[in-house]
């Protein structure tokens, strides 16, 4: 059975890092492989790191207000790029109208403060499932 | 002077209370050794401690503005908060920078910054602390000392020294953590000649115990950092109590009333002991150990921000009660954003309530004798120094750092604490009880999900003066630099203060740090050294 495969990273210099290594903590219990990009990511290196990884989605942690910078940014060089690789974003300092606004800038997933595990782990499921599936059939002996 | 409290009705009140035949040798009355009821055996009159927020943010003059207006409403000291490329010794011109210069705290890299910061805040009379890299607060604060004729011996206040964990899970710095040592060693080895008032070895146990540490690592891992800066200045040949009695500790305070106030008398007493016993201190002032705390800011949720009033309400009364020195309150818009004026104004009046209001502050330690505090302040007291022992026989801490021991501490509590709320192990009201639907929860969102933007004026600014500065005097601040850090020889603090007369700026002062010590100028490979 394959997994999905999820980069999380932290952008910038916000080095608060208790919501990334808590969320990762429980998408690995729930059989995810999760690489760790850290801290001090700009859209370009994020990107690198997570094709490197060749992962099904990349995830933002964010306690600081540098989201507002670098998203914008790293949705236009995926799209650039021809990378369809979907993008979540997470963290206490996300209000209702940064869900709408990151929303629009076609950002798949925003867990603001109060976003459950399990909501979390089933969206970033959906999100891998295509590519997910694709993998399994890959692996199935001819 | 004369202690005339009274109670509501009049009842006239002791500056302390005791047990009729007097306590026993581990308690001891307020003011005396081990100190575990307090380092004084009277409550002051007025400021019964130092009540001050947090705060910082934009330019210098931005800060300056936001500190004018919490001194005009009663604050009683200032405490800055650099924004993150301030914290990690980056400059605002850095390119990773300019995306949030001004956001988390105030943007300050050089003299001019400083000057700027401080300009007509009391500072001969008022104490002056800072979360900003010791060595460059400190420059700062002479800068502007001397800039307003303000004598050294006068300066007040504090900075944190932070040279084990920094790197685990703070702001980092990019040096090795033997140089940190040295570091905050020379800091220290400074002040203590120059700054006689000034808490300079301000142990910070508040920024890695937000990992979600339990009160016993917390002091636990505090201990450890301690002890490990106190043989760097013994190794040194300085005299214990020339910086001893300048020791404070800057320590969190969660929702756990008792015990916080239990952790905070068993650190008195275990402080007095580890003094006097082990490093044989003999003066006085060097076993009562400073206690000063901001209220934890992990408490604080996005949920029903005005629940967030009630627990700086509660952390600061523990606080109140187990006699600390100064109380910063997390903003009540903390985990949103950088805190609002009015969220700044309403932690004030918090503690002026509790301290003109409640009478809460008017006896020394007043849950003294109290069978739960008591036993709580045993228990929590044996168990921190059995944590502490058990760290120091693992070995040299400063390789127990290198090796990932304490990083590891750090992440297994952050997972701790999420599955914690996640399980409702822990209760927290808005989050995992109580809840309300986003809807509902509108009260205060109008303050709490405002943001503003970074400096940008102010990095065009630090554009210009890099530009136009002398290149032969910013040679001569920066090349002795580079030397000491290389070799181990001269004072990194007093070079400091000479750099930036020189003009430079505190992203190439730690440059230069980090070339001597064998680092990359810029961890990033973005920035080159100017000269």
């Amino acid at each position: 059975m394959q997994q999905a495969k999820i980069i999380i990273g932290v952008m910038g210099v916000d080095q608060h890092e208790n919501g990334a290594v808590a969320v990762m903590r429980f998408l690995r219990e729930a059989q995810m492989e999760v690489s760790y990009a850290g801290l001090f990511n700009t859209s370009e290196t994020l990107i690198e790191k997570a094709l490197a990884a060749d992962v099904d989605v990349i995830g933002i942690s964010c306690h600081s207000w540098e989201y507002i910078h670098y998203l914008p940014d790293l949705m236009q060089r995926l799209a650039a790029g021809g990378r369809e690789v979907p993008v979540v974003v997470g963290g206490s300092v996300l209000t209702a109208r940064d869900r709408m606004e990151l929303t629009e800038l076609g950002v798949a997933g925003v867990f603001p403060a109060g976003s459950q595990p399990d909501e979390m782990i089933d969206a970033i499921r959906d999100l891998a499932a295509v590519r997910v599936q694709a993998r399994s059939e890959a692996a199935q002996p001819a | 002077m004369a202690h005339e409290a009274k109670s509501r009705s009049g009842i006239p009140l002791k500056a302390f209370y005791e047990s009729p035949g007097g306590d026993a040798d581990t308690l001891g009355a307020p003011g005396t050794f081990p100190y575990t009821r307090g380092r004084f055996s009277q409550t002051r009159s007025e400021g019964s401690w130092i009540q001050r927020e947090l705060s910082g943010e934009g330019s210098p003059a931005e800060s300056n503005a936001l500190m004018r207006y919490l001194l005009e409403l009663g604050q009683t000291g200032v405490d800055i908060i650099g924004d993150a490329p301030t914290m990690s010794m980056m400059d605002p011109d850095h390119p990773l920078a300019a995306p949030t210069a001004g956001t988390q705290g105030v943007s300050a890299c050089c003299r001019q910054d400083y000057l700027e910061l401080l300009d007509g805040i009391p500072i001969s009379e008022t104490s002056v602390s800072s979360s900003i890299p010791a060595v460059f607060s400190i420059a700062g604060l002479i800068h502007a000392a001397r800039q307003g004729n303000v004598g050294p011996e006068k300066l007040r206040g504090s900075t944190i020294q932070v040279p084990l964990y920094q790197e685990d899970c703070s702001y980092r710095i990019h040096m090795p953590v033997n140089f940190r040592s040295r570091l905050s060693a020379d800091c220290v080895a400074y002040c203590a000649e120059t700054l006689p008032r000034f808490h300079v070895f301000l142990e910070d146990t508040y920024y890695f115990s937000e990992s979600g540490l339990t009160a016993i690592e917390e002091m636990a891992l505090g201990f450890v950092e301690i002890r490990h800066l106190i043989r760097q200045l013994l190794g040194r040949g300085i005299d214990v109590d020339s910086f001893a009695p300048r020791i404070a500790i800057l320590l969190n305070c969660s929702m756990d009333f008792f015990e916080e106030i239990a952790k905070i008398r068993a650190t008195r007493r275990l402080f007095a002991r580890m003094m006097r016993d082990e490093f044989g201190a003999k003066d006085p002032r060097s076993h009562s150990v400073v206690i000063t705390s901001h209220t934890s800011g992990l408490a604080m949720t996005a949920q029903q921000p005005v629940n967030n009033i009630m627990r700086g309400t509660l952390q600061s009364l523990s606080l109140v009660l187990a006699g600390v020195q100064a109380i910063e309150i997390s903003a009540f818009d903390e985990a949103l954003r950088t805190p609002s004026r009015e969220s700044h104004l309403v932690s004030l009046r918090t503690q002026q309530i509790i301290d003109l209001e409640s009478g809460a502050a008017q006896v020394a330690d007043p849950l003294g004798g109290s069978y739960y505090v008591e036993a709580l302040t045993d228990d929590i007291e044996a168990r921190i120094w059995d944590m502490v022992l058990e760290i120091e026989a693992k070995g040299d801490v400063e390789t127990l750092v290198d090796q990932g021991y304490f990083k590891e501490i750090f992440h297994t509590a952050m997972e701790r604490q999420s599955q914690n709320v996640a399980s409702g192990a822990e209760n927290v009201v808005g989050v995992n009880v109580h809840q309300m639907a986003e809807t509902d929860d509108t009260m205060l969102r109008d303050l709490t999900d405002s943001k503003f933007p970074p400096c940008k004026d102010h990095i065009d600014r630090i554009k210009a003066f890099k530009a136009a500065r002398d290149p032969i005097g910013l040679q001569r601040g920066l090349a002795p630099i580079l030397e000491a850090s290389k070799t181990d020889s001269g004072n990194l603090l007093a070079l400091t203060i000479d750099a930036f007369e020189a003009g430079a700026t505190a992203g190439e002062i730690a440059g230069g740090f980090r070339l001597g010590c064998g680092a990359a100028y810029d961890p990033f490979g973005q920035m080159e050294p100017p000269i």
